[in-house]
């Protein structure tokens, strides 16, 4: 094996090995607090600009908070309890954008755009790679010492 | 594959025609757009049991059958204030009809900031307490003052967000009655 593949090989481990450790699910089933931060953590307040459900200490807030508490405890699973907020306040309640939709838009392009700022990077580096390593002559040597001023 | 700068070159393209397309189609319109209006429309009110400020409380039972006009406000906030005189009119216009009825929920005040003003601005329609926000959150409101119109069968039948005038109270009124 090449010491080119050797490294290839390396890279693509230290990838998969991050990707692994990132997307691998920690701690096991969540707690009905964990559930009850995370869903109030995804929802807008209704009544305050910019800060969720979890941030906020309107009065509504701590009624919603309330609320999904409530929810988790009757069993419901997050989406039902999602759902039900978007049908009383509508898809803006949502501090993240939907994944479906034309919410799917918002996910996907950044990631299209990398996929191919990442080929075009790639193709650069190969017809850089394929381009002659010009190296200076005697007579380009003499060339630039007589320009170079005195 | 031949030609796979020129691929790559359309892909690109294609990204950048798609996001032009979203926001040509997007800016320009208010992402939250449909924070100013109700998602309950049309359907029927959340059930209300609340304390009244003098001592009572009213409920959905004693406004089965009637023609509601809900209220959300704060002694606090400037527009309320300034849609007081429009819901005292409105409400002295009809408060002799039987099937009518129309009360002020207090969203996030305090009891004697309340009882002061209700006093000296001599509120004639009684005013319920929201304590925990539970009726607040159940009617979806997002501020106020916000106002809903509840038909005689209990149906969401128009909402407005913002100070009313009694024209506009007349509007949700005839919408409640199906005269809209």
């Amino acid at each position: 094996m090449s010491r080119r593949t050797v490294a290839w090989v390396a890279l693509a481990a230290v990838v998969v090995v991050t990707l692994a450790i990132v997307a691998w699910p920690r701690g096991g089933k969540p707690s009905a607090a964990q559930r009850v931060q995370s869903v109030s953590s995804e929802l807008r307040c209704p009544d305050c600009e910019s800060q969720s459900i979890a941030q906020s200490s309107t009065e509504t807030a701590r009624a919603a908070r309330a609320d999904i508490r409530t929810r988790v405890a009757a069993g419901q699973s997050d989406a039902e309890i999602r759902q039900a907020y978007i049908d009383k306040f509508g898809p803006s309640i949502l501090l993240k954008p939907e994944s479906g939709g034309l919410g799917i838009l918002v996910w996907g392009l950044p990631a299209a755009a990398l996929v191919l700022g990442a080929g075009g990077l790639v193709l650069a580096l190969r017809r850089w790679r394929r381009e002659p390593h010009l190296r200076p002559t005697e007579a380009d040597r003499e060339l630039v010492q007589r320009a170079r001023p005195r | 594959m031949k030609y796979r700068a020129r691929w790559i070159a359309l892909a690109a393209g294609l990204v950048v025609t798609v996001f032009a397309v979203v926001l040509a189609t997007q800016v320009g319109t208010d992402p939250r757009a449909d924070a100013n209006k109700s998602h309950l429309l049309g359907q029927n009110a959340p059930a209300l049991d609340l304390p009244t400020l003098d001592g009572g409380r009213v409920g959905s039972s004693d406004l089965a059958g009637k023609i509601v006009i809900l209220n959300f406000w704060n002694s606090w906030c400037i527009p309320c204030q300034e849609e007081h005189s429009a819901l005292a009119d409105f409400y002295g216009r009809h408060a002799g009809d039987p099937g009518f009825a129309m009360v002020g929920i207090v969203r996030d005040d305090t009891d004697g900031a309340i009882r002061r003003y209700v006093a000296a601005e001599r509120v004639p329609y009684p005013v319920a307490l929201d304590p925990g926000a539970r009726a607040s959150l159940e009617f979806g409101t997002r501020g106020q003052p916000e106002t809903y119109a509840i038909s005689p069968d209990g149906v969401i039948t128009g909402t407005r967000f913002g100070p009313s005038s009694v024209a506009n109270l007349e509007q949700l009124l005839a919408a409640a009655r199906g005269q809209r």
